[in-house]
């Protein structure tokens, strides 16, 4: 003969069930919140702030049409020292005061007028690269004017790619 | 077994709706990581930076006075990117029609298979 006394704590004990399997699940789920893959996160930050240093550094300080930028003028007279103080005061200055430690490797990318090829060489660095590290890739495009280009650029106007890799150290 | 006590079920089933309710916050903040990766992963995959770059070296170059300068800079910015950045550049730079206010008409096209920028600027 069926007994229906108790349903309500069989459809409690249920429930009381499930809530505790969902709860694992979902306690399980969340803690995971930084895998391998969410280094998204941090490359976004890293590339945008490396493309700004970039981007201001090759910004002209007058708007006269002979202006040039500081980047231009360390491709044109190859300023390596200059490119390292500026890039990195630039990527590693904080509101604290402590200073970050972003490190870079920059390579100018250049077509050969006679081969037609594009072709590079390497510009600056702040720490040899050694592969291991988890680097982001910024560029910035830089008009070189005028003549005085050292080699192995060709001596003309033209424009360059620098490509800069951006790690954290 | 202890005889059925239909006391309280107000009680239980308030005690079911806060469960329940937590629950669904919990799904929320479950879901709250995979935004932040998917929103990431967004804006890397946009070619946000490229473009404005492109954008201000053709602006840059279109002072350029001399025709073969002008052309040897174009062939640069176009093989460069296509070889270090898998996009398709070009642009031209022509003299705005008289009466104009302005002196240059720019083109620029972008497009690196997944995302196309155009654009036709008075300089």
């Amino acid at each position: 003969m069926v007994n229906y006394e108790g349903q309500l704590y069989t459809i409690e004990g249920v429930a009381a069930g499930l809530i505790m399997l969902m709860t694992a699940f979902i306690v399980v789920g969340t803690t995971s919140v930084y895998t391998p893959g969410d280094t998204h996160i941090t490359d976004m930050q890293l590339e945008q702030m490396g493309s700004d240093a970039l981007h201001m550094m090759n910004t002209p300080n007058t708007s006269a049409a002979s202006a040039e930028s500081a980047l231009q003028s360390m491709i044109k007279n190859n300023e390596k020292d200059r490119f390292r103080e500026t890039f990195l005061s630039f990527c590693n200055t904080t509101a604290g005061g402590t200073t970050d430690t972003l490190q870079y490797s920059t390579d100018v990318y250049y077509r050969d007028t006679l081969t037609n090829s594009v072709n590079r060489y390497h510009f600056a660095e702040s720490r040899n690269l050694t592969g291991g590290e988890h680097a982001v890739r910024v560029t910035e495009w830089v008009n070189i004017n005028g003549a005085g280009v050292p080699p192995p650029l060709d001596n003309r106007i033209q424009a360059v790619l620098v490509e800069v890799l951006v790690w954290r150290d | 077994m202890a005889r059925l006590n239909d006391d309280a079920q107000w009680i239980v089933l308030m005690g079911f709706m806060v469960s329940f309710s937590l629950i669904f916050l919990g799904i929320v903040i479950n879901q709250s990581t995979v935004v932040g990766q998917t929103t990431a992963e967004g804006v890397l995959e946009f070619p946000k930076n490229d473009i404005l770059n492109v954008r201000s070296a053709v602006l840059q170059s279109s002072g350029i006075a001399i025709p073969a300068d002008f052309d040897n800079v174009k062939k640069d910015i176009s093989l460069i990117a296509m070889s270090r950045k898998n996009a398709v550049v070009s642009f031209g730079v022509t003299d705005a029609p008289p009466g104009s206010p302005y002196t240059k008409i720019i083109d620029i096209h972008f497009n690196n298979g997944v995302t196309v920028y155009n654009e036709t600027t008075n300089y």
